[in-house]
């Protein structure tokens, strides 16, 4: 479908834009939010355990993605993978031409990173490159922010297209054939609004152990309903345009005028939507891993941080690292979300097609 | 509470606030029994009422509840008294003040029996309170002290217990405790309308009749007899006044889901101390019958005891410190350590004493539970490779900062019972582990360090529990195995379905635990014989199927899952079964004592479950007014304050508060009692 380059060569797309640029705090939040999506992308160069480059014997490992490598590889008496931190600590040590290159946090968000010590909850130490202090089972926090991030950043691309998917082509539908199907769904709909989504997740969890797209797919079919509102009228209204009789008159079928003519001209009411839907995702996914029914451990969460801060409040660097995350993410997405919404604005400007 | 009970998790007790615990202590066994024989079922408008139901009830099983005339009981009988046990509570005890508490949830009743009633208030109400027949010494093993009954007498050629009652016994209301309210009792229990399939289903099996000679003399014909038959028959099943529920029928639980009965207990429950949602207040009883009786004095000595609910664990410590609940359990790390630590300045200026007191109870079997049925998990060779691959000696030394101990076997904690000379729990040891992978043909280790046997099977397993706590342990466990090869994927999930799935057989490794209450000897036949893994276990010379090692021979090749029951690692070994059955027909402690360690040594040697941890002692911080014994507390106490030996000094109390206002501070008190340490 040429939709998205259609949609976004459109003159008027583009004064949107150029819009949103001049709202700054939509575009500067959007600017350090596409910054952190890439970091997050590349998490495993930043903040991982695995070593960037190992150069040992004159041999040169990438150890980063792929396999793992044993500590037999690298001379030590395990058959399991090396510490990588060890293996630096004993190349300096020995001083030989032997290298690590560690990334700037050499912690996985899985790892003990105090071994043969207790398990408890350690305060910041940035000589040691823990920056926000380690969990209760001595994980580094930055790492389970960093990589829970990232999972929220995939469920909530997921969502996205799940709920968007579900609530466009239902809401179209809708409002293009109006009547009887029309009637039949918004009741569907209504009954189905009024299942009260979070229970049946926390049901459905509790049954099964989610992994990330089950629960995606728990949670979307229990949110894409509000979508079809919005399009349902903006079709209807549509519908009623010259131009889509004129494309009826030239015979167009009935799926060509609503994917072709219709929806390029409603999608800017959805565009708005998507920054909140996005935030509205994040909060669903750590209100799930606070309350014990999200993803299964020990997968990285912010909502399961938040869950163990507020076990430990005599360790306060876990709940505010938590905090600080979650309240910069969500705001960040809103701010872009407003900025979004002020530059779709559809009273400033209307397209016919 | 009842002994053969065994439930799930409940032994995180230790670990968890008391009232979370004891909802499982008492859930007991899942499975649905029948209804009694002969009961009758008629629906609620035709119930004739309590009194002719029970008439009608005692017709009808006439076998089972008896009468005969004094002169009927045996001459030769030896009556015992329990006097010459020693009194563990402490005369020096003062009375008075009130002792304030914490449940993490309202009561959803205030009934001690049928749905809903196991919540955290139920052993204020009856477990720790009411008075039974007789009592398990909580300092000597298989010891009765008098409670309701003031003499007894067993006789193990007929499996028959005596009573006579004590004339003294009274109700919280001042009636007297009679034979007529234990016949009531045990058609009770034996009620369908009752709503509780477990206690109709147990005192159908257990008992086999009641005998009333008058009313002060009662005996109990059990079913089997064992060493402890005394207390299987009086210190296990509580006596429930007969004029209270009067009214009951089909329609009980509306009609007492909110009307506490009076029991034969220190202290009672009035309607007027009950603040709904929010706290509920014990008062003493008024001229306690039991008062200054041997075994009963001394103890029960607040005058009132509130509970406050407060739901968090966090929350109620901070309650406690700022001086608004008198005690709290201090069992988990994060609290003994960390929360309140030594150096805390409640405990360094002595206004709070931390107390550590080693206990002597059979322990939550914590363990893994391996599903031989699955897939890879009936290797041996696998098996104990997963015990040299799981870390629990990490978890031990590390999360639990030492205080814990792995268990030794699954009969680990009980009272004068040795697990077996050199069954121990294997260590944590990967290289050990992978020689037995390797044995087994996991020799390939894959690109993500799990090894994988020549078809491409990857070692992984998922580890299911019902236990949201278990978060942390399973996390760090997960971790350590990887170093053996071995993936661990975890489903951590809600308390009920977990168990669920484990007991259906669903899983592949549970870690779950199963609890006893304090009882004399391990049980092994839920657990481990072949029956309670398949329904076709063994074979009649007529084909037919039997449950039984001693009425057939091994079915070669049994395929019915036996689901609900508590034989998680599907276990079947013939000499096993039969070693178990021998065990259950055993009527003394010296004929049970070798097969036991048989037993745990087949056990170990099979390798299906790992062997978990144990946390050997109860600990507790209390402010310096809560007084206790010289020796605290009792070998088999659960919590600190089960047996009510503590006190409030309420000049003390004054003392504290002024010194607290003055800035005047006492020496610091920690305390260590391992009197009963192994």
């Amino acid at each position: 479908m040429k939709l998205l380059p259609r949609f976004l060569s459109d003159p008027q797309t583009k004064k949107k834009f150029a819009r949103f640029r001049a709202i700054k705090r939509g575009y500067y939040s959007f600017l350090v939010l596409a910054g952190l999506t890439v970091l997050a992308i590349v998490a495993e160069l930043l903040v991982n355990n695995r070593a960037l480059v190992v150069r040992y014997e004159g041999e040169w490992f990438f150890p980063t993605y792929g396999a793992i490598h044993t500590g037999k590889e690298f001379g030590l008496d395990y058959a399991y993978e090396v510490n990588y931190r060890d293996l630096d600590a004993r190349f300096k040590a020995d001083g030989g031409r032997n290298r690590v290159v560690l990334p700037p946090v050499p912690y996985s968000p899985l790892e003990n990173c105090y071994v043969g010590e207790t398990f408890r909850p350690r305060p910041p130490d940035w000589s040691k490159g823990h920056y926000f202090g380690t969990d209760q089972i001595n994980r580094d926090i930055l790492a389970r922010l960093l990589y829970g991030f990232r999972n929220a950043l995939l469920f909530s691309s997921g969502f996205f297209a799940m709920t968007y998917l579900l609530g466009i082509v239902f809401g179209c539908l809708m409002g293009y054939f109006g009547g009887t199907f029309d009637l039949i769904m918004q009741r569907v709909i209504e009954v189905w609004s009024n299942i009260p989504f979070l229970f049946v997740v926390i049901f459905v969890a509790s049954i099964l152990t989610p992994n990330l797209g089950l629960l995606l797919v728990i949670v979307g079919l229990f949110s894409w309903m509000s979508m079809t509102q919005y399009m349902r009228t903006s079709t209807y209204r549509e519908k009623s345009r010259d131009y889509v009789h004129a494309a009826e008159v030239l015979g167009a079928s009935t799926g060509r005028i609503i994917f072709n003519h219709i929806l390029p001209n409603v999608l800017s009411t959805v565009v708005t939507f998507i920054p909140f839907t996005v935030a509205g995702a994040i909060s669903a996914l750590t209100s799930l891993d606070f309350l014990g029914f999200g993803l299964p451990p020990p997968t990285p969460s912010c909502g399961e941080l938040l869950r163990q801060g507020t076990a430990n409040l005599n360790a306060p660097w876990i709940v505010i690292s938590a905090f600080t995350a979650l309240v910069l993410v969500l705001s960040l997405v809103t701010f872009v979300g407003e900025a979004v919404r002020d530059a779709f604005d559809p009273k400033k400007f209307t397209t016919y097609q | 509470m009842i002994s053969s009970r065994r439930s799930p998790f409940a032994g995180f007790a230790t670990l968890m606030s008391l009232a979370a615990a004891l909802v499982l202590t008492g859930c007991g066994k899942k499975d649905a029994a029948p209804a009694p024989a002969g009961a009758t079922t008629s629906a609620s408008s035709t119930f004739p009422g309590m009194e002719a139901d029970l008439a009608a009830t005692m017709k009808a099983q006439s076998d089972f509840y008896r009468t005969a005339p004094l002169s009927a009981i045996p001459a030769d009988l030896k009556w015992e008294t329990g006097a010459e046990l020693p009194e563990f509570s402490d005369p020096n005890a003062k009375e008075g003040g009130t002792f304030r508490y914490y449940i993490a949830d309202f009561p959803r009743t205030l009934r001690t029996i049928g749905p809903d009633a196991t919540g955290g208030i139920r052993p204020y109400l009856l477990d720790f309170v009411a008075i039974n027949l007789v009592h398990a010494h909580p300092n000597v093993a298989n010891a009765a002290f008098p409670g309701l009954a003031r003499e007894w007498a067993a006789d193990p050629k007929t499996k028959t217990v005596y009573f006579r009652l004590d004339p003294d016994a009274r109700f919280a209301d001042g009636k007297p405790v009679t034979t007529a309210d234990i016949v009531f009792s045990f058609y009770f229990f034996r009620s369908p309308h009752l709503r509780q399939p477990w206690y109709n289903d147990f005192y159908t099996k257990t008992f086999s009749s009641i005998t009333v000679y008058d009313a002060y003399t009662v005996a109990y014909t059990l079913a089997d007899w064992k060493p402890d038959a005394v207390l299987r028959a009086g210190a296990d099943n509580s006596i429930y006044p007969r004029h209270f529920f009067s009214e009951f029928g089909p329609d009980w639980l509306d009609k007492y889901q909110w009307r506490a009965a009076p029991l034969t207990g220190a202290y009672e429950l009035t309607d007027a101390n009950v603040e709904k949602g929010r706290s509920i207040t014990l008062t003493a009883v008024k001229n306690w019958w039991a008062r200054d009786k041997k075994f009963w004095r001394h103890r029960y000595n607040p005058a009132r005891y509130r509970f406050d609910v407060i739901r968090e664990p966090d929350k109620i410590f901070e309650a406690f410190t700022r001086g608004d609940l008198d005690l709290f359990r201090l069992d988990q790390p994060k609290f003994w350590y960390e929360s309140l630590p030594d150096s805390h300045p409640l405990v360094a200026s002595g206004y709070i004493t931390k107390t550590k007191f080693f206990n002597r109870i059979p322990r939550p079997s914590y363990g893994l539970w391996i599903n031989r049925t699955k897939p890879a998990l009936d290797n041996r060779d696998i098996r104990e490779g997963l015990h040299f691959a799981t870390n629990f000696d990490l978890v031990c030394s590390q999360y639990f900062r030492g205080d814990a101990r792995r268990l030794d076997g699954q009969s680990d904690g009980y009272t004068d019972w040795d697990v077996g000379p050199g069954i121990r729990a294997r260590p944590f040891d990967p290289v050990k582990a992978r020689a037995l992978f390797s044995r087994a043909g996991y020799t390939e280790q894959g690109p993500d360090g799990i090894l994988r046997n020549a078809a491409g099977q990857r070692l992984s397993f998922t580890i299911t529990t019902g236990d949201q706590t278990l978060r942390d342990p399973l996390s760090i466990i997960q971790q350590e195995a990887l170093k053996a090869g071995v993936e661990y994927k975890l489903e951590v999930l809600d308390r009920t379905t977990g168990f669920k799935k484990v007991q259906e057989k669903n899983h592949e490794i549970g870690l779950v635990a199963l609890a006893s209450s304090v009882e004399v000897y391990p049980r092994y036949w839920e657990t481990y014989h072949g029956s309670n893994a398949y329904e076709d276990a063994y074979l009649r010379p007529d084909g037919s199927f039997t449950d039984k090692a001693s009425e057939g021979t091994p079915n070669p090749a049994p395929k019915k899952i036996r689901v609900q029951t508590n034989n998680m690692t599907e276990t079947f070994v013939p000499e096993m079964d039969r070693l178990i059955e021998s065990y259950d027909r055993a009527e003394t402690f010296a004929a049970m004592k070798p097969l036991s360690a048989r037993i745990e040594e087949l056990i170990q040697n099979d390798a299906a479950w790992v062997n978990g941890w144990q946390l050997p002692f109860h600990r507790a911080g209390y402010w310096r007014y809560v007084k206790w014994p010289a020796t605290y507390n009792v070998a088999h106490s659960r919590y600190p304050d089960e047996f009510f030996l503590h006190w409030i000094d309420q000049d003390e109390k004054k003392a504290v508060e002024d010194a607290r206002r003055s800035g005047r501070t006492f020496p610091a008190q920690i305390l260590t009692f391992d009197q009963f340490k192994k």
